[in-house]
């Protein structure tokens, strides 16, 4: 069996509200695929109706070449944190991942397992409602983890953690991919995902923006722009543009140049004696270039709640 | 990693989440706990007196000669008036005439067929037809065999009774009764049993017999000291030796099935009366183990582990329903050993109360019913909780349907109390019945089915829902 998702053509409408429109992807083994997008941007909606949890009006939603509810054993085949909450608050954490074992036939060592890989292993007797935030997504992940499922799909994991948690979590979505698994991690914040992610799908308003990798959005994204840093602001501004260049002021001694390589740009300044610091090729951050790409998709402007569905 | 995902592992998948939750834990003691504890309260108060009452009755009109020693008499029923299912007209032998004289009697009856009955405490079938009948009886000493015929020509014995305290010289000839009618009306408040006289009438012919002289036939309207307002006077007329006799009351006792015992508690139904309020501990049980997968969000964690949502609902009802099951009958059983030793100290001794073993047919019958009882109405609770996922809501629908009619009931009219114990879910408590009652809405089993189909109406809707829906 292919360790993929593959999602062909996805729509799905609550009433009149289109939460994902022919949205398209393909998740491929030994990667981290990062699915990014706002706040309702319809990327839980999407995961919902890869776990056959929610019926699709419109397309497929395929794991290992097959529709969620055909695969024999689901446990083995995906492994899916979804909500962190949906734990019985009365239900000790080993309880919890028991009653998952069992329900496919899973050996209870296996239980004892994960809750190890994921720290949990002294606080397994603890009932799951005494439990942080932090603590339930890390249940939450052995839950995904039980079958040692060769795709795995999780739904916003960083949130709650604290530092150590995070540094934590990067490690294992690394060391799960090397591992040749597919992996699918949501994150409505871009930077959640810098250093972590191979492959990007970018979502706003249920339809697709981007599916591209890392390393080719970033690049796209920082263009050929030089970042000056001069004592002579007007100086340097004057005379880059009369070369042809597009100059904008930044800062009050900093200046942003685009049209001009940077060789060029050092060899104008120092031909007419203008004084200058630093010149740098700029790089954009993973999060600029998502802001640049969603700026007009963004469907809760200001602090919006995880409130979608 | 390998795995399953028969229906065998969702059913121990669903027991694990049951037995894991403190909740559901406490309900299923509880359940137990308030049966017995209830059943226990109930019994330990309340008493009978129905042992002092009187054992027999003996009561009816008797048209008689001497027979002395060994003989034999026989007489042919024409016809009886069907004043009363339990109407009797046929043959007797009397010590006397007098109140409690030992008997033995072969008697026709409209609805039960032909009975050879002696001493108020024995009672043989018959055939079951009814009049005309030919009927005999021949006394060997104290024994007393009773014969039917249905042409006079071929006889068949019915049996034979000992009558040991019978005299050389008894009494003998052709007898007439019919038990009083007993209704009984609802009063604000409770109960009143109102009574009125019947009257029998039966022709007879071709009596015949050893000694019995024609013309020589003494009447006799044979009632207790101090008469029975519930018993007319009787009479006859013979006219060529034809006889027509009317007479009123009965001649019975305890092992005699006309038997009108002046106690009538259901002592098996008492004893698992707790059954009533532990169903709540029940309801709230089923409501939860649906709701809280909503309420917690549980279900789409099940739904990824179990795609099937009709494997996993109907594992749910079996896990539920066995479990319910296993604790109702548990909780039966204590309940109904302390309900019955504690109304044996309060009175309700043999023979108006016969002591009553687990084994019984009909005990067995209530207590395997009751605990069948609470499990499918946990299933019902399932259905209506995945129906509603919200638990308060559920519990008040369910706690609607069968305790607020429990309590409405007795304050409406007799007719609107049956109609209501017919058609909500409390019919399923006639299981636990084992005595028939003027107030008797639905048969054992058929109020159990009432309850059943509601519960099948409720898991079907939620089924259907529950594929329907996005989870």
């Amino acid at each position: 069996m292919d360790a993929t998702i593959e999602v062909r053509g996805l729509r799905k409408t609550y009433g009149s509200v289109v939460a994902v429109d022919e949205l398209s992807f393909t998740v491929a083994p030994g990667q981290v695929t990062g699915f990014v997008g706002p706040n309702g941007a319809g990327k839980s909606t999407t995961m919902r109706m890869v776990l056959g949890l929610d019926a699709p009006d419109a397309g497929t939603a395929l794991v290992g070449g097959r529709p969620y509810r055909d695969i024999p054993v689901p446990l083995t085949a995906l492994g899916a944190l979804l909500d962190a909450g949906a734990v019985h608050p009365g239900r000790r954490a080993r309880d919890h991942l028991l009653w998952l074992a069992h329900y496919n036939g899973l050996p209870a060592r296996r239980v004892d397992e994960v809750l190890e890989l994921v720290g949990l292993a002294t606080v397994a007797r603890r009932r799951a409602g005494g439990f942080s935030l932090g603590m339930r997504q890390r249940l939450g992940i052995a839950a995904a983890l039980l079958g040692d499922p060769p795709v795995l799909m999780f739904d916003e994991p960083v949130n709650g953690l604290d530092p150590e948690g995070i540094v934590w979590i990067r490690g294992l979505l690394r060391r799960l991919a090397g591992e040749g698994r597919a992996i699918l991690v949501s994150s409505h914040l871009m930077g959640e995902l810098e250093g972590t992610a191979d492959h990007l799908v970018v979502i706003g308003r249920g339809r697709l923006i981007a599916d591209t990798t890392v390393r080719e959005l970033l690049a796209a994204a920082s263009g050929d722009r030089v970042v000056l840093r001069t004592s002579d602001r007007s100086g340097a501004m004057s005379v880059l543009a009369n070369a042809g260049a597009t100059v904008a002021a930044t800062d009050r001694d900093r200046v942003t140049v685009s049209g001009l390589p940077s060789e060029q740009v050092v060899a104008l300044l120092t031909q007419q004696g203008l004084p200058f610091s630093e010149v740098a090729a700029h790089r954009a951050s993973l999060e600029e270039a998502y802001m640049e790409l969603t700026r007009d998709t963004v469907e809760f402007s200001g602090a919006g709640q995880e409130g979608e569905r | 990693m390998t795995g399953r995902d028969g229906f065998t592992q969702v059913l121990r998948g669903e027991l694990t989440k049951l037995v894991t939750v403190r909740s559901t834990v406490w309900c299923v003691l509880a359940t137990i706990g308030l049966t017995v504890l209830l059943t226990t309260l109930a019994t330990s108060v309340g008493s009978t007196n129905a042992n002092e009452g009187p054992r027999f009755v003996d009561e009816f009109h008797f048209v008689h000669q001497p027979l002395t020693g060994d003989g034999t008499v026989t007489a042919h029923v024409v016809s009886q008036e069907r004043s009363q299912e339990w109407a009797k007209a046929g043959i007797m032998i009397k010590a006397g005439a007098a109140n409690g004289a030992p008997y033995a009697a072969i008697m026709v009856t409209p609805d039960h067929g032909v009975r050879l009955q002696s001493t108020f405490d024995t009672d043989i079938s018959g055939n079951g037809g009814t009049v005309p009948r030919w009927l005999r009886l021949t006394r060997t000493g104290a024994s007393v065999a009773g014969f039917e015929s249905t042409d006079g020509n071929s006889w068949r014995q019915v049996g034979t009774v000992n009558v040991g305290a019978l005299p050389a010289s008894a009494e003998a000839g052709l007898f007439v009764s019919s038990p009083p009618k007993i209704e009984t009306v609802k009063t604000n408040g409770g109960n009143e049993t109102r009574g009125s006289a019947t009257q029998g009438a039966a022709v007879f012919d071709n009596v015949s017999g050893t000694s019995l002289t024609p013309g020589r036939w003494t009447d006799d309207t044979v009632r207790p000291p101090g008469g029975d307002p519930l018993a007319n006077e009787g009479r006859s007329a013979e006219e060529a030796g034809r006889f027509t006799v009317v007479g009123s009351g009965d001649v019975a006792g305890y092992g005699i099935a006309s038997w009108q015992p002046p106690g009538n508690d259901d002592i098996v139904a008492n004893s698992l009366g707790g059954v009533q309020v532990g169903l709540m501990a029940v309801v709230a049980l089923g409501v939860l183990f649906g709701t809280s997968e909503f309420k917690t969000g549980t279900i789409r964690t099940t739904f990824a582990a179990s795609p099937r949502r009709t494997r996993v609902l109907v594992a749910k009802a079996l896990v539920l329903g066995g479990s319910v099951f296993l604790a109702g009958l548990f909780a039966s059983v204590i309940a109904f050993l302390i309900g019955q030793r504690n109304m044996r100290r309060h009175g309700y001794e043999p023979p108006a109360y016969p002591y009553v073993s687990l084994t019984d047919g009909p005990a067995l019958r209530a207590i395997i019913g009751s605990a069948l009882f609470l499990a499918v109405l946990a299933v019902f609770s399932l259905g209506i909780g995945t129906i509603r996922r919200r638990t308060v809501g559920a519990i008040v629908v369910v706690l609607a349907l069968v305790v607020v009619p429990q309590i409405l009931a007795p304050v409406m009219s007799l007719n609107a109390e049956v109609w209501i114990n017919r058609l909500t879910p409390v019919a399923g408590l006639a299981i636990q019945r084992t005595t028939e009652r003027f107030d008797d809405a639905i048969a054992p089993w058929a109020g159990l089915a009432v309850l059943a189909a509601y519960a099948a109406v409720a898991f079907g809707f939620a089924l259907w829902q529950l594929r329907k829906r996005d989870a």
